[in-house]
């Protein structure tokens, strides 16, 4: 009898994550609890993976001292427990636990239908973390699948707006289609090497000199396409704004950084280690698709009247420095980005969902005037975020972008560096008219109190963005550590 | 010989249920269109001697999932006096429609006179009659090599069941 490989340990993170998602439908349906419980159990699954992680980490580091990399291999080859992966789902999970906090406003006016919402948040940092961890395409497809689906149904949760089914709606047709075009890049990879995992493609490519490479260079660009609709690099971030402005706010944070890490993880796992051959022929294309990112997200934010809609601009320039970091082929440099970006991200729409409430649509920028009297705690820290984001220096962003900024430097592309030094000047532009409306217009407005769970969130946030942008060492050497196989 | 004749007549068949699908004004007609396209598909997986997909084919895209199509088609209900909606894409269909149409030309060219390595791998060290599309060889890797996809699936299930409830329960509240 043949018996699969099982290795309990490689996804054990994931495990804890539908089991907790299980055990919250589960509980609700038998003994309808308070909202307190379900959320226990939710962050007892998350901190256990978390702390999970931190075994694995231990584990892997190990291994690689040890030289017995094949041990890192899991599940004859569908998953890998490299630092790579185990780093992008630390983060996805600080992410998870953050943005159920950050949420936690709006789950609970969800009234029966919070165990489900629960549930889809837990079920979508499952696949995700699952994503970022595949060494098979088509498990990676499948992760990615488990995570953007539970995505669409958390975008249209308030189906008493009209904008939060429009949200739902525009993603789930869209990325359905990117999710239909990524497959078809995979099935052209297979099609042009014959493998489905990135270490054979790898393998693969490095033994065999191909005299026509056409259909698996044809399914790298599908394959980026895909992706790149995933983390709303321009040209494919056209869905962003709605759904950035219609999913309910508590969520859209956890929603839009969770998507960022999981694609970006994918798009350096498969470009630079199972399509490194390739490097001539896709690296103009992703420098482009930076350079636009940057350059029209920036742009179009700077004019945007609504608060939301300008974050969403601003992630799709994050979108194109993260993809310098792909171009300067600096895995570290692009992990650093993902944690720090992640966290200021999901901070920011927690000021959002504190400033005009949990499940309301939009943010226009006249509901932050004078913010810095009504709760000067929250104009404070979203200030700092936003200096953060914007890549001020003795901030983390200052430290991530240096990064991603040196390492593209380095491999020749200046050009993309400096189209990318000038996309950080104007969209410090957007990042101040925010503070300025904040701290230099008149109270309008009552004060503003806020929820002890959004405290920790922004607090973590901002602690975070300070603390990285003084001292990054701690977690750039864990970035540097984290190295894919 | 044959497979060739086969494989052009089954084609042409689905790319004719496939416009059916766009074009047709009655809604019956496009999900009949799309049944064509499916079993045609069938054939030519069939051809592939991909015995086993062709079936899944046939019984859970023709049979399920279509009927549940026509179900929700019937439900809402098919009303022949359809007025003629309003254009509100006047051109942009038509130069996505070009551009289309160039996309498709383009790579039709490319697969007549392109020079291609179509599966250089793994065409040469896997025996055609291990593949033979039997139960078998498609359950011994599912269970083994690919357990891990298998039970991913299962989250995507449990993620239709919560998402349905959590999409719908709402209304029900409503009404």
């Amino acid at each position: 009898m043949i018996t699969p490989e099982i290795s309990w340990i490689a996804i054990f993170p994931e495990l804890l994550l539908a089991l907790g998602a299980a055990g919250v439908l589960l509980v609700e349906v038998q003994w309808k609890p308070d909202k307190s419980v379900l959320g226990t159990i939710a962050a007892g699954s998350v901190v256990f993976a978390a702390a999970f992680t931190v075994l694995q980490w231990v584990d892997a580091s190990d291994a690689v001292e040890a030289g017995a990399v094949g041990d890192l291999v899991a599940f004859s080859g569908m998953v890998l427990m490299d630092g790579m992966a185990i780093f992008g789902r630390f983060v996805i999970l600080a992410v998870t636990g953050f943005g159920i906090m950050a949420g936690w406003r709006y789950i609970e006016s969800l009234g029966r239908r919070s165990a489900e919402a629960i549930a889809l948040v837990l079920l979508a940092s499952a696949g995700f973390s699952i994503m970022v961890a595949s060494n098979n395409l088509v498990m990676m497809f499948l992760g990615l699948e488990v995570g953007s689906i539970a995505l669409y149904v958390l975008a249209g949760m308030s189906r008493e707006r009209v904008r939060s089914d429009e949200a739902a709606i525009k993603y789930f047709l869209l990325g359905s289609f990117a999710s239909a075009v990524f497959i078809y890049g995979v099935a052209l990879l297979y099609a042009g090497t014959g493998q489905f995992e990135v270490l054979a493609i790898r393998q693969f490519l490095s033994d065999t000199l191909l005299l026509s490479p056409a259909v698996a260079l044809i399914g790298t660009a599908l394959v980026i396409v895909g992706l790149g609709f995933k983390v709303s690099a321009a040209p494919f971030h056209s869905w962003a704004p709605d759904v950035y402005q219609g999913a309910p706010s508590g969520l859209v944070g956890y929603m839009a950084a969770i998507a960022k890490i999981a694609g970006f993880v994918a798009i350096a796992r498969i470009l630079l280690t199972g399509l490194s051959e390739f490097e001539l022929n896709w690296l103009p294309i992703v420098a482009g698709i930076a350079a636009l990112s940057m350059l029209l997200g920036s742009m179009v934010a700077l004019v945007q009247g609504d608060v939301r809609r300008m974050l969403a601009y601003s992630g799709v320039a994050h979108a194109g420095f993260i993809m310098t970091g792909v171009v300067g082929a600096s895995t570290s440099g692009i992990l650093f980005y993902l944690a720090v970006y992640a966290l200021q991200l999901v901070g920011a729409f927690a000021v959002v969902s504190a400033v005009s409430g949990p499940a309301n649509a939009g943010s226009e920028i006249d509901d932050y005037r004078g913010l810095s009297t009504r709760s000067p705690m929250l104009a404070l820290s979203f200030a700092v975020i936003l200096l953060g984001m914007a890549g001020l220096p003795l901030t983390s962003g200052f430290i991530a972008k240096f990064g991603v900024f040196a390492s593209a430097w380095s491999t020749g592309y200046e050009w993309l560096v400096i189209v990318a030094v000038l996309a950080s000047v104007i969209a410090f532009a957007f990042y101040l008219r925010i503070i300025v409306v904040m701290f230099m217009t008149d109270d309008e407005g009552d004060d503003l109190p806020v929820p002890g769970t959004l405290r920790w969130v922004l607090g973590v946030a901002v602690v975070t963005t300070i603390v990285w942008g003084v001292l990054p060492g701690s977690l750039l050497r864990a970035a540097t550590d984290a190295l894919p196989l | 010989m044959v497979e060739t004749l086969l494989f052009v007549v089954m084609a042409l068949v689905a790319i004719a249920g496939a416009a059916l699908v766009v074009l047709a004004r009655n809604p019956v007609y496009s999900a009949l269109g799309l049944l064509g396209t499916l079993l045609s598909v069938a054939v030519l997986y069939v051809v592939q001697l991909a015995h086993m997909v062709a079936a899944v084919q046939v019984i859970v895209y023709a049979g399920a999932v279509l009927t549940l199509f026509l179900f929700v088609i019937m439900l809402i209900g098919v009303d022949k006096d359809e007025p003629s909606r309003d254009e509100t894409l006047p051109f942009q269909r038509w130069i996505v429609g070009g551009v289309a149409a160039v996309i498709v030309l383009f790579a039709a060219g490319l697969t007549l006179f392109g020079d291609f390595d179509w599966v250089p791998a793994a065409s040469s060290d896997v025996l055609p009659e291990a593949t033979n599309g039997t139960i078998e060889a498609i359950a011994e890797p599912l269970f083994t090599d690919w357990v891990l996809a298998f039970e991913a699936t299962a989250l995507l299930l449990t993620i239709a069941a919560a998402g349905a409830i959590a999409l719908a329960h709402y209304r029900r509240r409503e009404g």
